[in-house]
């Protein structure tokens, strides 16, 4: 194999695929390698970790075809690492020599023969705008979990609500819920949990793309974005009924500048140490907020704010409820409550799309 | 285990072929069977190796190590600068972290967690190639070997495997099955135990050690 390519077009091409290499490469080492598939000027990188895998197409000028395994880590350093301008990397035996400016070096390759077969995307392929889809990635991915151990909650699931597009996410402790109206592209009745961990993926190669080609098989998703595509395996089993949660009337309701409680509560949660929430305290006043930490101090903050309903303390854990209000749109949010014990809802004034449902913490 | 140090050359033949030109290694003879070669550098990875199991064919200047996919591994030894050999018995295995002792200590306290009606026989129960976790019967009586892990990985798998392998060469128990335990398993080593006709058991070590949060969940 022989090619020629810019350095920076290499680096992102390299640092793409890189994100989907196993970090370890567990069983198979080969996966710690990024695979290079060479046919005319056309380049095709891929990593995988046989969960996710990631390829991009980039456009070099190519010499003689070939495929190569090349470790992944090293060889971006490499790349990244070389003067600007034009990199020369070619095959010999066991070893790809990669030269740019006056830099030369030669790297053991990994025997390319050991790389698995990674299933071809399947399933109809359905084109959708990237800037709605990025929003509403942007706003339940973080409330996937990342236990393991429950591998159900690690998902996003993407389901059909009307004419649109539903994205659900849940870690237990709150729930994330985004309508796309406009976006159709499941069947009716039909649902599939994608792993968070490859949405996170697919909202960052959206940063720069218009719109982005979504192919869903029986056990896997694609998705095709500006020469990346990524694919993943679905996560199989029945995800929470989430609908049960949400509650349709709280008697207490709140309503605060959403800038001006992520501002307060930055400066309170500096008190919220060693795990202790963030009280929330709600009257016809106003609202407090209070952080106690045992042995080290104590916050306290002031805001306006409206409130309907009877006095009420409650306590979150500060990251959930700074996670919440940054992803919930418009200048006004309100939180309804219950009680002490019940999920509170946080949601935009402006629109009805998201809703963010938290649980509190229990305090004495 | 049996350590020589020669000056030698190595050919694979195999997947692909693999020279190593002459100079001074050690070779690396494991009571296993296991064949390796290593340089006076890098930490841990030799620069060619066999596992087990393999026979090795030692002529005057040569060793010739073949698998049963028929790869060999020839080394052609040129000068025997040292020998030496040392029985090293059974090795105790990687030290177990907190959680995972812990995770083995509370499962032995109640194994009906793992699977109803199993009773435990005793703890780190000996096999001549090291302890298994647990072993239990059944509510049927028949023996089951317990591998409790942090994370569940293919590794687990393949040294529950031994352990079944061994413990059912003895006549009282025959027939043992085998359970794998860990908070979470990989789906690579879940098929693997599937395929070993393994049972695969996920637990919840806050659950198991009874704490309840202050932090409330919705479901």
């Amino acid at each position: 194999m022989r090619f020629r390519c810019e350095r920076d077009v290499l680096v992102d091409g390299l640092s793409t695929a890189g994100r989907a290499v196993s970090s370890r490469g567990g069983a198979q080492p080969v996966l710690a390698g990024i695979r290079m598939i060479l046919q005319g000027d056309r380049l095709e990188l891929t990593g995988s970790d046989l969960e996710l895998t990631i390829s991009v197409e980039l456009t070099v000028a190519g010499d003689t075809d070939g495929e190569i395994v090349i470790p992944s880590r090293l060889a971006l350093d490499i790349v990244k690492a070389l003067e600007p301008g034009a990199v020369t990397i070619d095959t010999e035996g066991e070893e790809a020599r990669i030269t740019g400016g006056r830099s030369q070096f030669s790297l053991h390759l990994i025997p390319a023969e050991e790389y698995p077969p990674l299933v071809a995307p399947t399933g109809e392929s359905l084109t959708i705008g990237a800037a709605e889809f990025a929003e509403g990635l942007r706003q339940v991915v973080p409330a996937a979990s990342t236990d393991d151990s429950r591998p159900i909650l690690t998902g996003v699931l993407l389901a059909r609500e009307g004419t649109g597009l539903r994205l659900v996410s849940t870690d237990s402790y709150r729930l994330a819920v985004r309508d796309l109206p406009g976006t159709s592209v499941l069947a009716e009745g039909q649902k599939v949990l994608v792993p968070s961990r490859a949405l996170t993926e697919v909202a960052r190669a959206l940063q720069s793309a218009s719109e982005l080609t979504l192919l869903l098989g029986e056990r896997d998703a694609s998705f095709l974005i500006d020469g990346v595509r990524l694919s993943t395996r679905l996560i199989e089993g029945e995800f929470p009924n989430y609908r049960g949660l949400i509650p349709q009337s709280q008697p207490n309701r709140l309503t605060v500048g959403r800038t001006a409680l992520i501002d307060a509560l930055r400066r309170v949660k500096l008190m919220a140490r060693e795990a202790t929430p963030v009280r929330l305290t709600m009257s016809a006043d106003g609202l407090e907020l209070v952080a106690i930490t045992q042995d080290v101090g104590q916050a306290h903050e002031q805001l306006d704010a409206q409130y309907e309903g009877t006095d009420l303390t409650v306590a979150f854990n500060p990251d959930y409820l700074m996670n919440g209000l940054d992803v919930t749109p418009g200048d006004e949010v309100s939180i309804e409550t219950v009680d002490t014990l019940k999920p509170a809802l946080l949601r935009s004034l402006e629109t009805t799309d998201f809703l963010y449902l938290l649980m509190p913490v229990r305090v004495s | 285990m049996r350590l020589v140090i020669a000056r030698c050359s190595v050919d694979y033949e195999g997947r692909l072929s693999a020279h190593l030109p002459s100079a001074v290694r050690l070779l690396m003879v494991k009571a296993d069977g296991c064949v390796a070669i290593h340089a006076d550098g890098g930490a841990y990875k030799p620069l060619n190796w066999m596992n087990a199991p393999n026979r090795l064919a030692e002529h005057d200047d040569r060793w010739i190590v073949t698998n049963s996919k028929g790869e060999t591994l020839t080394i052609v030894i040129e000068e025997l600068i040292a020998e030496t050999a040392h029985e090293m018995g059974v090795d105790p295995g990687l030290r177990k972290d907190g959680v995972e002792a812990h995770l083995q200590e509370l499962l032995a306290a109640d194994p009906t967690t793992i699977a109803d009606g199993l009773i435990l026989v005793r703890r780190e129960y000996p096999t001549d190639i090291g302890p298994v976790d647990l072993l239990c019967r059944d509510a049927q009586g028949r023996a089951v070997a317990v591998e409790v892990k942090r994370r569940g990985e293919i590794d687990g798998v393949e040294q529950l495997t031994r352990y079944l392998e061994r413990m059912d060469r003895d006549p009282k128990l025959r027939g043992v099955r085998g359970i794998f335990v860990a908070q979470v398993i990989k789906p690579q080593a879940k098929v693997l135990a599937a395929s070993r006709e393994i049972d695969c058991v996920e637990v919840d070590y806050d659950e198991l050690r009874g704490i309840e949060s202050n932090e409330l969940r919705l479901f």
